[in-house]
C-alpha cells in the first residue's frame, strides 16, 4: 500500500472516528433526552394515577352517600355492587351472600319487570319504572327505578346499573292526601249548607247545595262575584266586614243577609265567612257557609206571634180573674150588710131557726169569699218575670206562719233542723208553706197533732218535707189533689185550690211535689225548689 | 166639727152602708153621694161648698176611681182634698197606682159588716182630728 493510500486510509479512518464520536455524542444526548423524558412521563403518570385515584375515591364517596339506592348487576342479574342506601333498602349485604335481582321482583309485577328488562336490553335504558319489590325480611316497598346498560369497548353488554328510589312513604302520603281530599269533598258535596270559596269577592268554588240554593249551575257561579248574588243595599254591611277581615282585625264573621237567585227571587241566609290566610297574613281565600234560614225565620216569626198571643191571653185571663173576683166580691159584701141589717132591725121578728138561717147565709158568704180569694191568688201566680227575688229566712217565715195559721193547742208545728235561707218571692213562698202547713193542721184528727218540717240539700234544689200525723190521703187521690177544685177533704173552708196554688208555685221554681201517705196514720208532702 | 164628705160609689148598698155607719154612730158629718167619677166632677164643679174628704170606690162604670183621682189631682183648686180609696181589691198594682196618683188612704172593704163598721169608724175619727187645708 502506498503512502498516499495509507494517508488516505488514515484520513478516512480519522474522519470515521470523528463521525462515530459525533454519532455517539448524538446518541448519548438522545438517550439522555429520552431518559429525562421518561422520567418526566413517569412523574406525569404518577400525577395522573393520583388524580384518578382521587377521583375514584370521590366517586366512591358520592356513590356511597347517594340518598337513592344504586345497584350494579351483571348480564345475568347478579348484583355486583350496592351502595349504603341499597343495602338499607333491600336489607341484603352482597359481601356476605349472593343476590340476584329476580329475587327482588314482586310476584305480581313479574311480567312488568321482564318487559322493562327487555327494554333495557334493546334500548339501552329505561326510566320511570314503578313497581313493588321484596326486601330481605319479606317486606314490600314501592320503588321507582331508572336503569341503563353498561357495554364494553366492543359494544357488548356486560352489565346494568340502576338508581332505585323508595317511594313507599310518598305513595302513602299521596294516598292519605287523596283520601282526605275525597272525604272533604264528600262532606262539602253532601253538606246541606251552601259553601263558596271566594277570592277578593270572586267566587272560585261552590258546592252542590249552594248551586241548588241559588239555582245557578257551577259554571255560571264561577263567573260571578258575591256582589252579584247579594242585594245592593245589604252588600255594604258584608263589605264592611270584609274590609275588617282584610285588615286582619277579624278572622271570621256571621251575618244574616239575603241572596238573589237566578230567577231574581231572594231568600234569607245565615252566612259565616272565615278567612284562609297566607303565611304573611294576607287573605288567600274566604270560605263562606250559607244556610237558608227562610223557614227558620218564618217559624221564629210564628213563634213570636204565638208567644205574643199567649202573653196577651194570659194577661186577659189575669185581668179577667181580677175583675170577676172583685165584681163577685162586692155583692157578697152587700148581702152580708143586708143580712146584718135584717138581724139588727128585725131580730125580734125571727125565731131561733130563722136566726140560724141568717147565720148560715153569713157562713156561705164567707166560704164564697175564700173561694174568690183563692181563685184570685191562683190566677196571680203566673209567670216567672213577675216574681220578686229576695233572701227569705225560712225559720222566720215558719215562725210568722204559726201566728197566721190558726193552730189548735193540741197541735205542735216544729222544724226538725234549722231551715235554710233561700232566694225567692216572699209572698209566693209564704203562700206555699202556709197552704201546706194549713192543710196539715186542718186535716188533723189526732189527740196530739204533730207537724214536722224538714229539708235536704240536693245541690241544685232544696227538698222540703212537711210531715203530719193527720187523717192521711188515699193513694188514688195523690194526683187529683193538685188539680183545681179537687178537694178530697170534707172541710167546709176548703176551696180545692190551695194545693193547686202550691203546685203552681213549685213549678215556677222548677221543682216537683209529691207525697207519701197512709190513711189514718199521716201524710208527708215533699217538694223541691230550685236554688 | 161637722165635715162634708163626698162618697163616690156606683153600688147603692155600699152608699147605704156608709150612711148607716154615720147615722148609727150619730156622727154630725154630711154626705154628698155620686154614682161615678163623672157625676162627682160635676158636683165638684157646681158646688160652692167643697167637700173636706172624698171616699172613692175604684171599680165603677163610666169614669172609674183612678181616672177620677187623676182628674182631681190635676185641678189646682181640688187637688188638696184628701181622697180615701174604698175598694174590694187588695191588689198590689191597684194600691201602688192609687198612692202614686195621690190617694191619702186605702181601705180594703172587708166581707163582714162588723169589720166594715170598725174600719169606717176608725177612719172618720182619724180624719176628724186632722187639720185640713182649704184653698
Amino acid at each position: 500500500m502506498s503512502n498516499v493510500d495509507i494517508e488516505i486510509f488514515k484520513r478516512a479512518l480519522q474522519r470515521e472516528k470523528i463521525a462515530r464520536k459525533q454519532a455517539e455524542k448524538i446518541l448519548e444526548d438522545k438517550s439522555k433526552e429520552l431518559y429525562l423524558l421518561t422520567q418526566e412521563l413517569k412523574k406525569t403518570n404518577q400525577k395522573l394515577e393520583d388524580l384518578v385515584g382521587k377521583k375514584e375515591s370521590t366517586l366512591q364517596g358520592v356513590f356511597d352517600n347517594l340518598v337513592d339506592a344504586y345497584v350494579l348487576i351483571d348480564v345475568s342479574g347478579n348484583v355486583l355492587e350496592m351502595n349504603h342506601a341499597a343495602k338499607k333498602l333491600f336489607g341484603y349485604d352482597i359481601t356476605k351472600e349472593k343476590l340476584n335481582v329476580i329475587k327482588l321482583v314482586y310476584k305480581e309485577d313479574y311480567q312488568y319487570a321482564i318487559q322493562s328488562f327487555q327494554q333495557l336490553v334493546t334500548k339501552g335504558s329505561f326510566s320511570g319504572y314503578k313497581s313493588r319489590v321484596y326486601t330481605k325480611n319479606n317486606g314490600v316497598r314501592n320503588v321507582h327505578i331508572n336503569a341503563s346498560l353498561i357495554k364494553n369497548k366492543k359494544g357488548k353488554p356486560i352489565g346494568a346499573q340502576g338508581i332505585i328510589t323508595d317511594i313507599t312513604e310518598k305513595l302513602e302520603q299521596t294516598r292519605i292526601f287523596e283520601e282526605q281530599k275525597q272525604q272533604l269533598s264528600t262532606i262539602v258535596d253532601n253538606s246541606s249548607l251552601g259553601i263558596a270559596l271566594t277570592q277578593s269577592g270572586k267566587i272560585v268554588q261552590t258546592n252542590k247545595a249552594l248551586q241548588n240554593l241559588l239555582e245557578y249551575p257551577q259554571e255560571e257561579l264561577l263567573q260571578k262575584e258575591i256582589k252579584d248574588i247579594s242585594l245592593k243595599n245589604e252588600y255594604a254591611v258584608s263589605e264592611n266586614h270584609m274590609e275588617k277581615m282584610n285588615a286582619g282585625l277579624i278572622d271570621n264573621f256571621s251575618i244574616n243577609k239575603q241572596y238573589v237567585k237566578k230567577n231574581n227571587s231572594t231568600f234569607w241566609a245565615k252566612t259565616n265567612v272565615a278567612a284562609v290566610r297566607n303565611p304573611d297574613g294576607s287573605i288567600k281565600y274566604q270560605v263562606a257557609l250559607i244556610e237558608d234560614i227562610t223557614e227558620q225565620l218564618e217559624s221564629e216569626k210564628q213563634k213570636e206571634k204565638l208567644l205574643e198571643d199567649l202573653e196577651r191571653t194570659n194577661q186577659d185571663l189575669k185581668d179577667y180573674a181580677h175583675i170577676v173576683s172583685h165584681d163577685l166580691k162586692s155583692p157578697l159584701r152587700s148581702i152580708y150588710a143586708l143580712v146584718n141589717w135584717i138581724k139588727e132591725d128585725y131580730s125580734s121578728a125571727f125565731d131561733k131557726i130563722g136566726l140560724n138561717h141568717l147565720a148560715m147565709i153569713e157562713k156561705t158568704l164567707e166560704k164564697m169569699e175564700t173561694l174568690i180569694n183563692d181563685i184570685l191568688s191562683y190566677s196571680s201566680v203566673n209567670n216567672k218575670e213577675e216574681l220578686q227575688s229576695s233572701k227569705i229566712d225560712l225559720n222566720t217565715l215558719v215562725d210568722d206562719l204559726k201566728n197566721i195559721v190558726l193552730i189548735p193547742e193540741n197541735t205542735i208545728v216544729s222544724t226538725k233542723k234549722k231551715l235554710p235561707v233561700i232566694n225567692g218571692d216572699s209572698t209566693r213562698i209564704q203562700q206555699l208553706f202556709q197552704n201546706l202547713i194549713g192543710n196539715a193542721v186542718i186535716y188533723m184528727d189526732k189527740e196530739n197533732g204533730v207537724v214536722e218540717i224538714d229539708y235536704e240539700d240536693k245541690k241544685t234544689h232544696y227538698q222540703f218535707s212537711i210531715k203530719d200525723n193527720g187523717i192521711g190521703i188515699k193513694k188514688e187521690y195523690h194526683e187529683k189533689i193538685f188539680k183545681m177544685f179537687e178537694s178530697v177533704g170534707d172541710n167546709e173552708n176548703s176551696s180545692g185550690i190551695g194545693l193547686a196554688i202550691v203546685k203552681k208555685i213549685v213549678t215556677l221554681y222548677e221543682g216537683d211535689i209529691w207525697l207519701d201517705s197512709t190513711p189514718g196514720i199521716g201524710t208527708t208532702f215533699y217538694f223541691t225548689l230550685k236554688k | 166639727m161637722s165635715l162634708n164628705f163626698l162618697l163616690i160609689d156606683d153600688d147603692e148598698i155600699e152608699r147605704l152602708k156608709f150612711a148607716r155607719v154615720l147615722q148609727k154612730n150619730n156622727y154630725p158629718h154630711k154626705i154628698i153621694e155620686a154614682k161615678n167619677g163623672e157625676e162627682a166632677l160635676d158636683i165638684l164643679a157646681q158646688k160652692e161648698q167643697q167637700p173636706d174628704l172624698i171616699f172613692l170606690d175604684l171599680n165603677m162604670p163610666k169614669m172609674n176611681g183612678l181616672e177620677f183621682l187623676k182628674e182631681l189631682k190635676s185641678n189646682t183648686d181640688l187637688r188638696y182634698i184628701p181622697v180615701i180609696i174604698l175598694s174590694t181589691s187588695n191588689n198590689h198594682q191597684d194600691l201602688k197606682e192609687a198612692y202614686k196618683t195621690g190617694a191619702a188612704g186605702y181601705i180594703v172593704k172587708p166581707l163582714k159588716y162588723e169589720d166594715y163598721i170598725h174600719k169606717i169608724k176608725c177612719l172618720i175619727e182619724y180624719w176628724s182630728v186632722n187639720e185640713l187645708f182649704k184653698v
